[in-house]
């Protein structure tokens, strides 16, 4: 199927930074992802939501090309995502839930590795750069391995962002980081949606999700329940009490509970 | 050829953080030596090989030590990576061709395995003055590590745990290290079992490096063990293009 046919199909707004087109996915007999279509704009914090299990790391797996979806299709920035994606890998980057940075290197050494694989120019000047960008300049000759979980973090979003990508994918951006480091991560997020750069997040913080996100789809058993407005997943739950927050309203749909 | 130099410098600077690791110059540099030396001192003037026994063994254990070290230390860096420290998605998300990916590992896999075989080239030297290698001999060596090496590719893409390359260690690599005339000539082995290990890369690198010259024996063993290599690199390839976690 076209680019432009799989844009009529997913009615969004024009050119989507990210188009997803009925895209399955099975591991054996269990099927992990059924029937997946969003389209994502450019420059717009998407949220993904979902209880242990929904397949949100397997889509992100899909869309950063570390897996093949069974069926469907996807389109980046235009650009169809099957085959050997060599021109789409320079437009999106994915920060993995699990860190899968070399334990072994200094954080100068895992930036430089990651520039040079990305063809960047002058690798030494922009890895100095983006250092001094993410605070971990002070840290650049210190290994990886004994890094904080919160500087690791760090480090991953910093490395991601070397070839500039303009589509960012965070999986659990900020999973097991002290509050201070949440907030740190956020500004970054923030900072980088203002700069264009569209994110596609999952999440298990509600708050994280409320906070940041423009839309955020709600995903159950690999199918996409419904995708709105943080304020408009709240209505949608059918809220019983004027204090609902998006983590009882989500409650409330992944339960079935709303009217 | 930009991202296979990158690829190349990446497995090398990961070599260069293990090797001060005593597990590491252990298993790639130990094991050969004392193999030199208990089968060198031990049967060195018992055995009658033309040439003399110890030059014999030497060159066989060189050669073992290339297919070891461009194997297990590619195999291991591409499906450790792969499986538990999550490294190799650095290399999968970036722009870098399949092949370029492949070509960079085989590269470094080829590089770890005649830096390790030179060193104990230059132990055998000193210890027992074995004569220097041919042009044939090199050139055996050479592809040999290229051979296994992108074997190793292969092998690190396809495995689903560190079971399975226990298998491949034990069911492949281990026969061809005491069958394929490393230790001892193979025409005293039966000859349908000879015909089956004269095709095996480690049986022909082994023939390369005791050849004194060039002859058209030599170009045809080094024909096959390259037409291998880049069979096996097709299927690392091939592996990379179908990648799928």
């Amino acid at each position: 199927m076209s680019v432009s046919r799989m844009t009529a199909v997913c009615p969004a707004a024009p050119e989507p930074a990210l188009l997803l087109h009925q895209l399955g996915k099975a591991y054996g007999r269990q099927q992990v992802l059924s029937g997946i279509s969003l389209a994502v704009a450019k420059g717009e914090i998407f949220g993904l939501l979902g209880p242990n299990g929904a397949g949100k790391t397997t889509l992100m797996k899909l869309i950063a090309g570390l897996s093949r979806p069974d069926s469907g299709r996807l389109a980046i920035f235009g650009r169809d995502g099957g085959g050997e994606r060599a021109g789409i890998k320079q437009l999106i980057a994915l920060v993995a839930q699990e860190s899968n940075l070399e334990r072994e290197f200094t954080v100068r050494e895992a930036l430089l590795t990651y520039a040079r694989l990305f063809g960047i120019a002058d690798p030494a000047r922009r890895v100095e750069e983006v250092s001094r960008q993410f605070d971990l300049y002070g840290l650049r000759d210190k290994k990886v391995a004994v890094l904080s979980g919160g500087m690791a973090r760090r480090l991953l979003i910093a490395r991601a962002l070397l070839p500039e990508p303009r589509l960012l994918l965070l999986d659990e951006p900020t999973v097991g980081l002290d509050p201070d480091v949440r907030q740190d991560i956020w500004n970054i997020v923030r900072q980088l949606a203002a700069d264009s750069v569209t994110i596609f997040m999952t999440t298990h913080y509600m708050e994280e999700a409320e906070q940041l996100c423009h839309r955020v789809a709600l995903l159950k058993d690999g199918r996409v329940m419904t995708v709105d407005t943080p304020d408009g997943i709240k209505s949608l739950a059918a809220a019983p009490s004027a204090a609902m927050t998006l983590e009882s309203a989500f409650l409330r749909l992944i339960r079935g509970e709303s009217s | 050829m930009r991202g296979l130099l990158a690829v190349y410098r990446r497995e090398m600077l990961l070599m260069q953080k293990k090797i001060g690791k005593l597990g590491y110059v252990f298993s790639s540099v130990m094991f050969p030596v004392i193999y030199l030396f208990a089968f060198g001192l031990g049967l060195g003037s018992r055995v009658e090989v033309s040439g003399g026994y110890v030059p014999f063994l030497a060159k066989g254990i060189i050669s073992l030590t290339v297919m070891l070290n461009a194997f297990q230390q590619t195999s291991l860096s591409v499906s450790a990576g792969r499986l538990y420290q999550r490294t190799f998605q650095t290399i999968i998300l970036s722009p870098v061709p399949a092949l370029q990916i492949a070509g960079g590992i085989a590269l470094a896999g080829m590089t770890r395995g005649l830096l390790v075989g030179g060193l104990i080239y230059g132990v055998a030297w000193l210890a027992f003055g074995v004569p220097a290698l041919s042009g044939a001999a090199v050139t055996g060596l050479c592809l040999s590590a290229f051979c296994f090496a992108a074997f190793g590719i292969a092998v690190g893409l396809v495995i689903g745990d560190a079971d399975e390359i226990s298998l491949v260690n034990n069911f492949i690599i281990t026969p061809m290290i005491f069958f394929c005339g490393s230790f001892f000539p193979m025409q005293n082995l039966p000859e349908a079992l000879r015909a089956v290990l004269a095709v095996l890369p480690l049986s022909i690198a082994n023939n390369l490096l005791r050849l004194e010259a060039w002859t058209i024996q030599a170009a045809g063993g080094a024909a096959v063990l390259a037409a291998m290599g880049c069979g096996f690199l097709w299927w690392g390839v091939r592996g990379l293009k179908q990648y799928d976690e």
